[in-house]
């Protein structure tokens, strides 16, 4: 259907035009969110069509734009570009199976957290044209396969969400702001160095990842691997967060705006877990196996440290905060899993993780906004009794915290029982520490559902003037439950994709 | 003709100095005195477009250089050009500023012959060249600075200016005889060579003769005190303060510069035998002066200041070329140069501009900017951010070649500590970004005065100019880069190439 077009090119384009129109609006700022959800539409559509041209069985030397990899990833809709000649950079983009579904996902919550912020008031113009921008960086980094135009988008994402925390966010929002900027550019820097250092090491003059993979699988010694996986993995992992680089996160989860907060939690944290596996376990291998219990242990910390501190917030918004790092654990544990035991099944579910939690984690911001934005106050003990007052809210709510703590038959089951199954096969017995997450999400999802929404009405807030869901919120959080729904029930649709692209990252971890 | 083969090579520096004499005339001749900057405008706009056409389109090639004291290729074609584009950003800027004050033909004269200096200084190929560029554009910025000279603040700087430009001088002059003492000659290249050749004494070949050290030390404190490399920065912050505010653009973004034109001439090619010796102090030298930069700008409460701090660290990134000493090092520090002319000259214009809006220069005074003066704000954002080194701005890419040319030559060539430049380096853009950032925040997250600054339509081209530079030399910086590299392979074949 595609052949021959740059249509990666076009989905990157067309937020990027919808942001400079909008920026270019004027006086005429109430026509800023017609434009943003135009543009984000026009993204999804495509980025679907892509989905479906995307051909995944058998022989896809025939896919449109395909490229095979020379033992790195094989791409689809590949497009390469000279950029700056004498730096040998070009500009390099291409689809795999792991980054698809990201890629789909990334145009998807852009539109809805779009139209879930419809009755914005403050400074409209550029607040849709920050999300744009925003979801430009997000799309390029999932696609760019040319570590410096990675790199640029990496960072061309720090700045809308820097604005969204600083300017539209909560009471403290200027600290939140700054320190996110501050905390995230510092892991930026370390992957920039060992960008700088892999491709002089690999002496390819070439900043493709493909090419510097390639070459380095021969010119990388073993202490470079080493040296520079810990950078990478440190760089990645502030992003994920992992525990102990996750402070930055609840403080910009609590300022945000609720669709930052969407897009932070669902598509900023993605980031961390695709390039872990994208960039730091395929191109050093070796690196990756002599720092794989590094791997696990901080990954167990952070489901286990997370889950707790969740216990103990107050605020609704601070424990989905938190509940992030917990689950984002779980993508890092199924991909020290793999790297440990070679076997597939650990990255399929660590990939499908980071889908599947931001599908879930966008539903639980998103009602985190609904209940601030009704009620007016998202602290537990203050709430009580809502779905009295606002029973659809309190539905979707229910489902999307049943979906997050591992329902069977929602989307999240599907992967946290396969990080589970697949670290029963490399670590045994020690499975039982993660598991007890289990038991923790559990109880402090039930206990909050309880405390906010059942029970007597509360009275320590005005309830009188509480209603239930509008529609610009009804229809963003109904349809990602649908999806939630659609692939809990049918989980292979994602895996069809994730499952051949993870095949090539098992086949380097054997030979590294 | 022999007077005219000699003059050939100085056409760009004396269309330069024959404008800055007509202006005084001009002043006389209209009343309306934006006509003055209009006239500035022409010899420098009528060179960068000569100098564009032959770097950037090749569609001629100056013939060689007819005097010996001066050497027309790349290099000085780059460092001209930068020259050149600053001064014309600073000209278009200054007619607002500066619209209350007298003597306007004596500004925009000091400016271009400022302007000549600088080019001298780019194209000495000896000593005494380079000595007399200083000098002449170094005693143009002492009188711009003090241009306000009822002003105190103005007056204190010049005098403060002048009194460390004169002490500088003496160093580096002290530093010339003491070469020229040692190998006979005061030709850059012809120093090298003493330096070098089997003819010379022995004692004259040891790198580490007591009187080659001491010109080596004087030379780093007489360049240290132009390009303000800690612990010789401390006039920068006072000066720029006090200086007319394109006046402050023009030093950080020129006159500066200058100074690493001479800088990387007298070291890369006069002095490279003895690299071993200065190469650590160096180093040294370039870690000290990001961090120490960086560190005060961000207790500064007043914008000129903090910009001035921010120079004098992105004079410690650029130094960084010196102990890496490589091509691809230097074509790095050239192309960063080049882009923080314009985003520093940028910076400075937009301060320029709410000063002529009688806004003040407290970084409170930034509060609201984005809703009183939308398109300033945005355009300091962009300097801010390049300044920072966020992609896709030109400040990244000039960064990304300076910081990774001492990752690889700590691969090869080595020593391996230079990619300890490269990691000090990377730490301290990110200190950078906090006081950048803080701009930003008050520029756009807090409450400030309601009504608009209009801002003049000169002003506004200035900035948009630098504005665009900075977008454009980030998003295609090739044909510079490769520029930049062909020019450092001219200059230094001497040096590995480093990539």
């Amino acid at each position: 259907m595609f052949e021959g077009v740059p249509v990666i090119s076009i989905v990157i384009l067309l937020p990027l035009i919808g942001a400079i129109v909008t920026f270019l609006l004027g006086k005429r700022e109430s026509y800023a969110k017609w434009v943003a959800t135009g543009f984000s539409a026009a993204a999804l559509v495509l980025s679907a069509l892509i989905a479906l041209a995307f051909v995944i069985d058998p022989a896809p030397a025939t896919a449109p734009g395909y490229h095979a990899g020379n033992g790195f990833f094989d791409y689809q809709f590949y497009e390469s570009h000279t950029w700056i000649e004498s730096l040998h950079i070009s500009y390099i983009v291409g689809l795999d199976g792991i980054s698809l579904p990201l890629f789909f996902l990334t145009t998807l919550l852009s539109f809805l957290a779009i139209v879930f912020s419809w009755d914005t008031k403050l400074r409209p113009k550029e607040y849709f044209g920050l999300m744009q921008v925003l979801e430009v960086g997000v799309l390029g980094v999932f696609v760019a396969q040319d570590y410096f135009v990675f790199y640029v988008f990496w960072e061309v994402v720090l700045i809308p969400m820097y604005f969204m925390i600083g300017v539209w966010g909560g009471p403290n929002k200027e600290y939140a702001a700054i320190k996110f900027f501050i905390y995230t550019h510092i892991a930026s820097l370390a992957i920039l160095v060992s960008i700088m250092a892999m491709y002089f090491q690999a002496g390819a003059d070439s900043f493709s990842m493909e090419d510097i993979a390639v070459a380095g699988s021969t010119q990388f010694t073993r202490t470079f691997q080493i040296a520079i996986f810990a950078a990478m993995f440190f760089g990645f992992g502030v992003k994920l967060p992992m525990v102990p680089f996750h402070t930055w996160l609840p403080d910009a989860h609590v300022e945000a705006p609720t669709a930052g907060s969407v897009l932070l939690a669902g598509l900023l944290l993605k980031m961390g877990g695709y390039g872990i596996i994208r960039v730091a376990i395929t191109t050093l291998p070796t690196g990756a196996h002599e720092l794989v219990y590094v791997m696990a242990v901080i990954a167990i910390v952070s489901i286990l440290y997370g889950a707790l501190l969740c216990l103990a917030q107050k605020d609704l918004k601070k424990m989905v905060a938190y509940s992030s790092i917990s689950h984002m654990g779980f993508v890092l544990l199924g991909f020290a899993v793999g790297v440990e035991t070679h076997s597939s099944l650990g990255i399929v579910a660590g990939v499908f993780q980071m889908f599947a939690h931001g599908l879930v984690t966008a539903v639980l911001f998103m009602m985190c906004g609904v209940v601030q934005h009704k009620a007016g106050t998202r602290m537990i003990p203050s709430l009580g009794g809502l779905s009295k007052k606002m029973p659809i809210a309190a539905t979707m709510m229910t489902i999307g915290f049943l979906a997050s703590l591992g329902l069977p038959g929602l989307v999240s089951f599907a992967a946290e029982f396969m990080v589970f199954a697949s670290m029963f096969d490399a670590w045994s017995t020690w499975l039982f520490l993660p598991i007890l997450s289990v038991a923790i999400t559990a109880g402090y999802y039930l206990w909050a559902l309880q405390r906010s929404m059942f029970g007597p009405l509360t009275e320590k807030i005005d309830t009188s003037h509480v209603h239930d869901v509008s529609w610009y919120e009804g229809a963003p959080v109904g349809t990602l439950i649908a999806l939630i729904a659609l692939f809990g029930v049918f989980p292979y649709l994602i895996f069809q994709f994730i499952n051949p692209a993870v095949e090539i990252v098992t086949r380097i971890l054997g030979g590294g | 003709m022999e007077v005219w083969n000699y003059l050939e090579t100085l056409i760009p520096q004396l269309l330069l100095i024959l404008f800055a004499l007509l202006m005084p005339a001009y002043d006389y001749m209209f009343r309306n005195k934006k006509i003055l900057s209009v006239l500035a405008l022409v010899p420098l706009v009528a060179l960068a477009g000569a100098y564009i056409a032959w770097l950037f389109l090749g569609w001629w090639t100056p013939p060689g250089s007819t005097i010996d004291l001066l050497s027309v290729d790349p290099f000085s074609g780059l460092f001209t050009l930068v020259f050149l584009s600053v001064g014309i950003v600073v000209v278009i800027g200054s007619p607002e500023f500066i619209k209350k004050d007298r003597n306007h033909g004596e500004y925009y004269a000091l400016i271009l012959l400022a302007i000549t200096g600088m080019t001298v200084v780019a194209e000495a190929s000896d000593l005494i060249a380079l000595f007399v560029g200083l000098e002449i554009a170094g005693i143009s910025s002492f009188a711009l600075s003090g241009f306000r000279k009822s002003e105190k603040r103005s007056a204190e700087a010049a005098t403060k200016y002048f009194i460390v430009g004169a002490f500088s001088s003496a160093l580096t002059l002290f530093a010339i005889s003491l070469l020229y003492g040692v190998t006979g000659t005061t030709s850059i290249a012809g120093i090298a060579n003493a330096l070098t050749s089997p003819t010379s004494p022995q004692w004259v070949l040891d790198s580490a003769d007591p009187v080659i050290l001491l010109a080596v030390v004087l030379l780093f404190a007489g360049f240290g005190f132009k390009i303000a490399i800690v612990p010789f920065h401390m006039w920068a912050p006072d000066v720029y303060e006090g200086a007319p505010t394109p006046i402050s653009g023009m030093l950080a973004a020129a006159s500066k510069k200058m100074g690493f034109a001479a800088v990387f001439k007298v070291f890369l090619i006069g002095l490279i035998v003895s690299k071993t010796e200065w190469q650590e102090a160096a180093a040294v030298l370039a870690i000290l002066t990001m961090t120490v930069g960086n560190l005060i700008a961000v207790s500064q409460t007043n914008i000129k200041r903090m910009l001035a701090y921010s120079s004098i660290a992105q004079a410690g990134y650029i130094l960084i070329v010196l102990p890496v000493g490589t091509q691809y090092a230097v074509a790095g520090g050239l192309f960063h140069i080049i882009t923080h002319a314009f985003m520093k000259s940028g910076a400075f214009l937009v301060v320029a501009a709410m000063g002529a809006a009688a806004v003040g220069e407290r970084l409170d005074d930034f509060k609201g900017l984005g809703r009183r003066a939308p398109w300033l704000a945005f355009a300091m954002t962009l300097f801010l951010l390049s300044l920072a080194g966020i992609p896709p701005l030109a400040g990244f890419a000039s960064k990304f070649v300076l910081f990774s040319s001492a990752v690889y030559a700590s691969v090869s060539p080595g020593p391996q500590w230079l990619i300890w430049l490269a990691i000090a380096g990377v730490l301290n853009s990110a200190l950078s970004l906090y006081y950048y950032a803080r701009v930003i925040k008050k520029m756009y997250m807090e409450q400030g005065p309601q009504e608009r600054i209009i801002v003049q339509p000169m002003l506004k081209v200035a900035v948009a100019i630098a504005a665009v530079m900075v977008v454009l030399l980030g998003v295609y910086p090739d044909s510079v880069v490769s520029a930049c590299r062909h020019a450092a392979g001219l200059l230094f074949p001497g040096l590995l190439p480093g990539d």
